[in-house]
């Protein structure tokens, strides 16, 4: 329906108002023009303007291609046409590039690899490691914990405090907190040392549990994280767990109170596979090790 | 509530392009169907209300509170209603609320639209005032669009598959089969409906509720009795443009109106056995289990990857077909969801769940901008 009188306001509006940059918040393509839109399908896009107010608009034909987060320019460009044949412009977008990220935006994917103590997920890393040894870097855990000689994990000691400044700076992207019998652990992942990996063109692996990746996921955004989740060997969960016992006493790093206490945690872990479903790629049974790493490995190549 | 509002009984017209129909056919046969499914004589009826979205554009038919009340001998008040799809919930709504005030004490409700009368750029540019007309519409926005803009920001948000999306759908199509007023009586498997032609993308053909035409009626009285009451009636209200929204991926409408309705009933919101959603499009019903706390931000669709919204499930949904496979007549939608509720609670559902107590109608206008929450219980 044409009403003159409402076009009159918006000219008016238009001539008013500052012509600002914005970003995707999200985008479709209209495949069914309404009548005055032509037939060619087009992209409307709800965009965050930099004044921090919302606009629905049409992006421009010869944009680049539509993405969340994309930054957009406006143009004042033809946006259809009235049934007495008069033209009506309006401002349309146009994709220029993604948005340069000063916050933490995707600019490549983390891969993680969780389950519970005893997996194999060390281990696996480590192969993976290797395999990958020119372009992957395992992303160091921030921890408050005490050294251990028998420390396998890349771990940044801190204090408590430094620790509770870090969050506070918003520098730890993912965070956890593990009380034990002995110490309050608090664990987390640093946005700088992600970057970091990133900036040498390289993949982050990070070895994680549960909390971390939930973290994880909520910071990079579902789609940075490629998440594996590793499963003992079992038809059942008593099977499953028996053979976590099995493989954590044939370590012999632990003592035999530690290992009941990773195995109620590694029973949560497994509980958290089925609750968690969603912040999970693939689910892979560590039966045999090789076979386990051959498949991350052409995971990560299908991705790449 | 107030007072306790019974439904006594009600009727429905087959849902779908009905060529030889015309809006006043649909109500009179809405209408009829419900009083003589029910004891009461016409003229017990001291009111009625009638929910009706685009009747003055696509029937060029305005003022039907009068058209249906002119189908009862003795003309009783009455009066339309209109939030966009949410018309039907809104006019039980307000019946609800002359019966508790004791304005009425029993109410025809009808939920009545007449859309393929039209050609289809009508309809289109109809549909889309449920949206804001200065702030969406002049982009060039239809409204499955509206709804694709959540859709995209969800998949984003979530990482959901296509495939997976497309459960949705399958789900409802399959319970309409049992269902002889539904619009599509036909299995159609999930691969199908991934490979429909693109609407809005993401959103496929088979992701939309269908241009229907069609009429339901309920009768609710606090004087005459029956097993089935309503126990709670909620609506509530979201920003009409999406422009002022803080979420694309829940509606804060539904949240409002369910924890409401929640504590006028003093239910638990897991004693309910079944659900009516209004899955206009197949990404709302995985916004609407999530706003209404049946599932995680993000993880609804695990209850329909666990078969739990199927007739044997653990929270039966739109048993009905829903609005996809049984017809979305817009203002007839939330009357139909409440006979819907109704059926299966006095065990006369085609879809029959087995030990129905409880049943919740969840009826929405526009993009979650408004939204009534029914709860309907079996008291025999």
């Amino acid at each position: 329906m044409d009403r003159i009188p409402a076009l009159h306001r918006r000219i008016k509006e238009l001539a008013n108002a500052r012509l600002q940059p914005g970003v995707i918040e999200s985008f479709t393509i209209v495949r069914h023009p309404p009548a005055g839109f032509g037939t060619e399908p087009y992209a409307v896009a709800l965009i965050r303007l930099e004044d921090g107010t919302k606009v629905m608009a049409q992006l421009t034909r010869d944009s680049a291609e539509p993405m969340i987060g994309a930054t957009v320019i406006p143009h004042m460009r033809r946006i259809r046409t009235m049934s007495n044949g008069l033209f009506v412009n309006d401002l349309k977008y146009e994709v220029v590039a993604m948005k340069t990220a000063p916050v933490f935006t995707v600019i490549s994917y983390v891969l993680a690899v969780s389950g519970p103590s005893g997996v194999g997920k060390t281990t696996i890393a480590r192969q993976l490691l290797t395999l990958f040894h020119s372009y992957a870097e395992q992303v160091p855990i921030l921890t408050t914990r005490k050294a251990k000689k028998s420390d396998t994990e890349p771990y940044i000691h801190v204090s408590k405090e430094e620790f509770d400044s870090l969050l506070a700076k918003k520098e730890i992207i993912s965070w956890t907190h593990m009380p034990s019998s002995t110490e309050q652990r608090y664990y987390g992942y640093r946005k700088r040392d992600i970057e970091a990996i990133w900036k040498k063109g390289k993949l982050p692996i990070v070895v994680t549990e549960i909390n971390l990746l939930k973290g994880l996921v909520e910071s990079l955004g579902r789609r940075a994280v490629l998440s594996c989740g590793l499963l003992p060997p079992g038809r059942s969960k008593r099977l499953m767990l028996s053979a976590l016992l099995h493989r954590l006493r044939t370590r012999g790093r632990d003592t035999e109170e530690q290992i009941v206490e990773r195995l109620k945690i590694a029973e949560a872990d497994l509980k958290a596979f089925t609750d968690h479903a969603h912040l999970f790629d693939h689910m892979l049974v560590n039966d045999e090790l090789g076979v386990c790493v051959e498949t991350i490995r052409e995971l990560v190549a299908t991705v790449k | 509530m107030r007072e306790t509002v019974y439904v006594l009984g009600g009727a429905q017209t087959k849902f779908g392009e009905l060529w030889n129909k015309s809006l006043s056919d649909l109500i009179r046969e809405a209408v009829d169907g419900a009083i003589a499914s029910t004891g009461i004589m016409p003229t017990d009826i001291d009111m009625v209300v009638i929910g009706n979205m685009v009747g003055g554009e696509t029937a060029e038919q305005a003022h039907l509170g009068t058209l249906a009340s002119s189908m009862l001998p003795h003309r009783p008040p009455s009066l339309r209603v209109e939030a966009a799809c949410a018309s039907g919930g809104l006019a039980v709504h307000t019946a609800c609320a002359f019966l508790e005030s004791g304005k009425a004490e029993t109410i025809l409700v009808i939920g009545a639209e007449k859309l393929t009368d039209v050609a289809n750029d009508i309809v289109t540019s109809a549909l889309m005032r449920a949206g804001d007309a200065e702030k969406d519409a002049p982009a060039g926005l239809t409204f499955p669009s509206i709804f694709a803009l959540s859709a995209t920001a969800y998949m984003h948000k979530y990482s959901l598959k296509r495939e997976d999306l497309s459960l949705v759908s399958e789900n409802s199509h399959k319970a309409a089969i049992k269902n002889p007023y539904a619009q599509f009586r036909k299995e159609i498997p999930a691969a199908a409906i991934s490979k429909s032609p693109l609407i809005a993308d993401p959103l496929r053909l088979l992701d939309c509720s269908p241009i229907s035409d069609g009429a339901a009626a309920v009768i609710l009285s606090t004087k005459h009795e029956s097993s089935v009451h309503i126990a709670a009636s909620q609506l509530a209200s979201e920003s009409l443009s999406l422009t002022d929204r803080e979420s694309l991926t829940s509606f804060m409408s539904t949240r409002t109106a369910f924890v409401r309705a929640l504590s006028e009933s003093g239910w638990d919101k897991n004693s309910i056995d079944a659900l009516e959603l209004h899955d206009c499009f197949s990404i709302a019903t995985l916004i609407h289990l999530e706003d209404l706390g049946y599932a995680e931000e993000g993880d609804a669709i695990r209850i329909f990857r666990q078969g739990d919204a199927g007739l044997d499930g653990a929270l039966p949904i739109n048993m009905s077909g829903g609005l996809k496979a049984c017809g979305h007549p817009i203002g007839a939608t939330g009357v139909k969801q409440i006979l819907d509720c109704f059926k299966q609670l006095s065990g006369t559902a085609n879809n029959q769940v087995t030990d129905m107590k409880r049943a919740l109608a969840h009826n929405l206008g526009g993009v979650g901008a408004t939204c009534t929450v029914h709860l309907l219980e079996n008291i025999a």
